[in-house]
Protein backbone atom coordinates (compact mmCIF):
# COMPACT_ATOMS: atom_id res chain seq x y z
CA UNK A 1 0.00 0.00 0.00
CA UNK A 2 1.73 3.05 -1.17
CA UNK A 3 -0.18 6.12 -0.16
CA UNK A 4 2.45 8.71 0.27
CA UNK A 5 2.36 12.41 0.69
CA UNK A 6 4.31 14.54 -1.63
CA UNK A 7 4.99 18.20 -1.24
CA UNK A 8 5.86 20.00 -4.38
CA UNK A 9 8.54 22.57 -3.70
CA UNK A 10 7.10 24.84 -6.39
CA UNK A 11 3.85 25.18 -4.53
CA UNK A 12 5.56 26.57 -1.47
CA UNK A 13 6.37 30.20 -1.56
CA UNK A 14 9.57 30.70 0.47
CA UNK A 15 8.94 34.37 1.13
CA UNK A 16 5.45 33.69 2.34
CA UNK A 17 6.75 30.86 4.47
CA UNK A 18 9.24 33.21 6.10
CA UNK A 19 6.45 35.69 6.73
CA UNK A 20 4.44 33.03 8.40
CA UNK A 21 7.41 31.91 10.49
CA UNK A 22 7.96 35.45 11.62
CA UNK A 23 4.30 35.79 12.55
CA UNK A 24 4.47 32.56 14.53
CA UNK A 25 7.63 33.68 16.31
CA UNK A 26 6.30 37.09 17.18
CA UNK A 27 3.24 35.44 18.54
CA UNK A 28 5.44 33.54 20.95
CA UNK A 29 7.11 36.70 22.11
CA UNK A 30 3.81 38.51 22.46
CA UNK A 31 2.56 35.58 24.41
CA UNK A 32 0.47 37.13 27.10
CA UNK A 33 -2.52 36.43 29.20
CA UNK A 34 -4.81 38.83 27.42
CA UNK A 35 -5.17 36.76 24.29
CA UNK A 36 -4.97 33.22 25.48
CA UNK A 37 -4.70 31.08 28.52
CA UNK A 38 -1.40 29.47 29.35
CA UNK A 39 -2.54 25.92 28.75
CA UNK A 40 -5.07 26.67 26.07
CA UNK A 41 -3.08 25.84 23.01
CA UNK A 42 -2.87 22.07 23.18
CA UNK A 43 -6.45 21.14 22.54
CA UNK A 44 -7.76 24.38 21.27
CA UNK A 45 -8.86 25.20 17.76
CA UNK A 46 -7.10 27.97 15.90
CA UNK A 47 -8.86 31.31 15.90
CA UNK A 48 -8.74 34.68 14.21
CA UNK A 49 -10.02 37.82 15.87
CA UNK A 50 -10.56 40.74 13.58
CA UNK A 51 -11.61 44.24 14.49
CA UNK A 52 -13.82 46.03 12.00
CA UNK A 53 -15.59 49.37 12.20
CA UNK A 54 -18.82 47.75 13.36
CA UNK A 55 -17.41 45.26 15.79
CA UNK A 56 -15.31 42.17 16.11
CA UNK A 57 -15.37 38.97 14.13
CA UNK A 58 -14.08 35.80 15.73
CA UNK A 59 -13.40 32.94 13.35
CA UNK A 60 -12.80 29.45 14.72
CA UNK A 61 -11.78 26.40 12.69
CA UNK A 62 -14.00 23.53 13.72
CA UNK A 63 -14.11 21.07 10.84
CA UNK A 64 -16.30 18.05 11.40
CA UNK A 65 -17.87 19.40 14.57
CA UNK A 66 -21.63 19.33 14.91
CA UNK A 67 -23.57 22.45 15.89
CA UNK A 68 -25.07 20.78 18.93
CA UNK A 69 -21.61 19.85 20.24
CA UNK A 70 -20.48 23.45 20.51
CA UNK A 71 -21.06 25.57 23.56
CA UNK A 72 -20.51 29.30 23.43
CA UNK A 73 -20.61 31.49 26.52
CA UNK A 74 -19.78 35.13 27.17
CA UNK A 75 -18.98 36.24 30.68
CA UNK A 76 -17.33 39.46 31.77
CA UNK A 77 -16.17 40.11 28.23
CA UNK A 78 -14.48 36.73 28.07
CA UNK A 79 -15.77 34.45 25.39
CA UNK A 80 -15.49 30.70 25.88
CA UNK A 81 -15.90 28.18 23.12
CA UNK A 82 -15.99 24.61 24.22
CA UNK A 83 -17.29 21.38 22.90
CA UNK A 84 -16.41 18.05 21.57
CA UNK A 85 -15.15 16.85 18.27
CA UNK A 86 -16.59 13.41 18.00
CA UNK A 87 -14.47 10.47 16.99
CA UNK A 88 -15.35 9.06 13.65
CA UNK A 89 -16.17 5.43 13.23
CA UNK A 90 -12.83 4.59 11.71
CA UNK A 91 -10.71 6.57 14.16
CA UNK A 92 -11.64 4.30 17.04
CA UNK A 93 -9.40 1.58 15.72
CA UNK A 94 -6.09 3.38 16.09
CA UNK A 95 -3.85 0.65 14.72
CA UNK A 96 -5.06 0.95 11.18
CA UNK A 97 -3.86 4.48 10.59
CA UNK A 98 -1.27 5.23 7.97
CA UNK A 99 -1.24 8.89 8.80
CA UNK A 100 -3.03 11.02 11.30
CA UNK A 101 -2.78 14.77 11.55
CA UNK A 102 -6.28 15.41 12.75
CA UNK A 103 -7.41 15.43 16.37
CA UNK A 104 -10.60 14.69 18.16
CA UNK A 105 -11.87 14.98 21.68
CA UNK A 106 -13.04 17.85 23.76
CA UNK A 107 -11.72 21.33 23.15
CA UNK A 108 -11.89 24.61 24.95
CA UNK A 109 -10.77 28.08 24.12
CA UNK A 110 -11.18 31.31 26.00
CA UNK A 111 -10.59 34.69 24.47
CA UNK A 112 -10.67 38.04 26.20
CA UNK A 113 -12.59 40.55 24.19
CA UNK A 114 -11.50 44.16 23.97
CA UNK A 115 -13.28 46.60 26.28
CA UNK A 116 -15.30 48.06 23.42
CA UNK A 117 -17.01 44.74 22.69
CA UNK A 118 -20.65 44.55 23.64
CA UNK A 119 -21.48 41.17 25.24
CA UNK A 120 -25.16 41.79 24.47
CA UNK A 121 -24.56 41.79 20.74
CA UNK A 122 -23.11 38.36 20.01
CA UNK A 123 -24.19 36.32 17.05
CA UNK A 124 -22.73 32.96 16.05
CA UNK A 125 -22.97 30.88 12.91
CA UNK A 126 -21.46 27.52 11.97
CA UNK A 127 -20.89 26.93 8.30
CA UNK A 128 -18.60 24.52 6.44
CA UNK A 129 -16.66 23.75 9.60
CA UNK A 130 -16.01 27.37 10.50
CA UNK A 131 -17.63 29.05 13.47
CA UNK A 132 -18.07 32.76 12.94
CA UNK A 133 -18.92 34.85 15.99
CA UNK A 134 -19.89 38.44 15.34
CA UNK A 135 -19.59 40.75 18.32
CA UNK A 136 -20.90 44.28 18.22
CA UNK A 137 -19.22 47.34 19.67
CA UNK A 138 -20.61 49.45 22.46
CA UNK A 139 -22.20 52.52 20.95
CA UNK A 140 -20.42 54.97 23.22
CA UNK A 141 -17.02 53.48 22.39
CA UNK A 142 -17.40 53.51 18.63
CA UNK A 143 -15.11 55.91 16.88
CA UNK A 144 -17.10 58.98 16.07
CA UNK A 145 -16.45 61.90 13.91
CA UNK A 146 -16.86 65.18 15.69
CA UNK A 147 -17.33 68.18 13.56
CA UNK A 148 -15.15 71.05 14.61
CA UNK A 149 -16.52 74.41 13.94
CA UNK A 150 -14.10 77.11 13.15
CA UNK A 151 -15.21 80.47 14.21
CA UNK B 1 15.83 36.39 -4.98
CA UNK B 2 14.32 38.57 -7.70
CA UNK B 3 12.85 35.50 -9.26
CA UNK B 4 11.26 34.55 -6.00
CA UNK B 5 9.77 38.00 -5.60
CA UNK B 6 8.38 37.95 -9.09
CA UNK B 7 6.87 34.57 -8.56
CA UNK B 8 5.26 35.87 -5.45
CA UNK B 9 3.48 38.55 -7.42
CA UNK B 10 2.18 35.99 -9.85
CA UNK B 11 0.42 33.71 -7.47
CA UNK B 12 -0.74 35.68 -4.51
CA UNK B 13 -2.90 32.87 -3.21
CA UNK B 14 -1.30 30.92 -0.42
CA UNK B 15 -1.37 27.16 -0.56
CA UNK B 16 -2.28 25.50 2.66
CA UNK B 17 -1.64 21.86 3.42
CA UNK B 18 -4.79 20.62 5.11
CA UNK B 19 -4.62 18.15 7.97
CA UNK B 20 -5.55 14.66 6.95
CA UNK B 21 -6.00 11.19 8.32
CA UNK B 22 -5.66 8.02 6.30
CA UNK B 23 -6.73 4.64 7.50
CA UNK B 24 -7.67 1.24 6.22
CA UNK B 25 -11.09 -0.16 6.85
CA UNK B 26 -12.39 -3.45 5.46
CA UNK B 27 -10.29 -3.38 2.34
CA UNK B 28 -11.02 0.29 1.71
CA UNK B 29 -8.77 3.24 2.23
CA UNK B 30 -10.48 6.15 3.95
CA UNK B 31 -8.94 9.57 3.57
CA UNK B 32 -10.25 12.42 5.71
CA UNK B 33 -9.09 15.87 4.79
CA UNK B 34 -10.01 18.79 7.01
CA UNK B 35 -10.64 21.89 5.00
CA UNK B 36 -12.65 24.33 7.09
CA UNK B 37 -14.46 26.93 5.04
CA UNK B 38 -14.72 24.86 1.89
CA UNK B 39 -18.12 23.78 0.63
CA UNK B 40 -19.07 21.11 -1.88
CA UNK B 41 -18.65 23.41 -4.87
CA UNK B 42 -15.18 24.55 -3.93
CA UNK B 43 -13.67 21.10 -3.94
CA UNK B 44 -11.80 19.46 -6.76
CA UNK B 45 -10.54 15.89 -6.60
CA UNK B 46 -8.69 14.40 -9.53
CA UNK B 47 -6.31 11.60 -10.39
CA UNK B 48 -3.28 12.60 -12.45
CA UNK B 49 -1.27 9.58 -13.48
CA UNK B 50 -0.25 8.13 -10.12
CA UNK B 51 -1.23 11.09 -8.02
CA UNK B 52 -4.41 11.91 -6.22
CA UNK B 53 -4.84 15.66 -6.22
CA UNK B 54 -7.14 17.42 -3.78
CA UNK B 55 -7.85 21.12 -4.13
CA UNK B 56 -10.19 23.19 -2.05
CA UNK B 57 -11.21 26.80 -2.33
CA UNK B 58 -12.83 28.49 0.69
CA UNK B 59 -16.35 29.72 0.01
CA UNK B 60 -15.87 33.04 1.79
CA UNK B 61 -13.09 35.59 1.43
CA UNK B 62 -10.95 36.35 4.50
CA UNK B 63 -12.33 39.01 6.82
CA UNK B 64 -11.06 42.52 6.21
CA UNK B 65 -9.96 44.51 9.23
CA UNK B 66 -7.33 44.71 11.93
CA UNK B 67 -6.23 41.31 13.11
CA UNK B 68 -5.96 41.10 16.87
CA UNK B 69 -5.32 37.37 16.82
CA UNK B 70 -4.20 35.54 13.73
CA UNK B 71 -3.59 31.84 14.01
CA UNK B 72 -5.57 30.36 11.18
CA UNK B 73 -3.90 29.56 7.91
CA UNK B 74 -5.92 31.01 5.13
CA UNK B 75 -5.60 30.32 1.45
CA UNK B 76 -6.42 27.53 -0.91
CA UNK B 77 -6.02 23.98 0.23
CA UNK B 78 -3.85 21.69 -1.80
CA UNK B 79 -2.73 18.16 -1.15
CA UNK B 80 -1.24 15.43 -3.28
CA UNK B 81 -0.89 11.77 -2.58
CA UNK B 82 0.89 9.15 -4.59
CA UNK B 83 -1.36 6.18 -5.15
CA UNK B 84 -0.20 2.93 -6.64
CA UNK B 85 -1.82 0.46 -9.01
CA UNK B 86 -3.68 -1.38 -6.31
CA UNK B 87 -6.16 1.49 -5.97
CA UNK B 88 -9.18 1.27 -8.24
CA UNK B 89 -9.28 4.67 -9.88
CA UNK B 90 -12.80 4.21 -11.16
CA UNK B 91 -14.21 3.71 -7.72
CA UNK B 92 -13.22 6.79 -5.77
CA UNK B 93 -16.03 8.26 -3.73
CA UNK B 94 -15.98 11.70 -2.17
CA UNK B 95 -18.28 13.16 0.46
CA UNK B 96 -17.99 16.71 1.80
CA UNK B 97 -19.49 17.51 5.15
CA UNK B 98 -18.87 20.32 7.68
CA UNK B 99 -15.57 21.23 6.08
CA UNK B 100 -14.31 17.65 6.06
CA UNK B 101 -13.74 15.77 2.83
CA UNK B 102 -14.04 12.04 3.12
CA UNK B 103 -12.62 10.00 0.29
CA UNK B 104 -13.17 6.30 -0.06
CA UNK B 105 -10.63 4.50 -2.20
CA UNK B 106 -11.19 0.90 -3.11
CA UNK B 107 -8.42 -1.61 -3.45
CA UNK B 108 -8.63 -3.63 -6.63
CA UNK B 109 -9.91 -7.12 -6.16
CA UNK B 110 -6.77 -8.57 -7.71
CA UNK B 111 -4.57 -6.84 -5.13
CA UNK B 112 -6.46 -8.00 -2.08
CA UNK B 113 -4.89 -10.74 0.00
CA UNK B 114 -6.21 -14.07 -1.13
CA UNK B 115 -6.53 -17.18 0.83
CA UNK B 116 -5.59 -20.24 -1.14
CA UNK B 117 -7.24 -23.33 -0.04
CA UNK B 118 -5.19 -26.45 0.22
CA UNK B 119 -6.92 -29.43 -1.25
Amino acid sequence: MNLMLRNRPTELDPVEELDRLQRELSRWFDFGFDNMGLLDRALAPTVDLVETNEGYILTVDLPGVDKKDINLTVENNVITIEGEKKETRESKDKKRFFRKETWEGSFRRTISLPAAADPEKVHAELKNGILTVTIGKKEELKPRQIAVQVK
Amino acid sequence: MNEVMEKRQENKVRMVQPACAICEDNGQILVRVEMPGVDKDGIEVSVEKNELVIKGKPAAAPVEGTYLIRERQTGEYHKRFIIDETIDREKIQAVMNDGVLQLTLNIKEAAKPRKIEIK
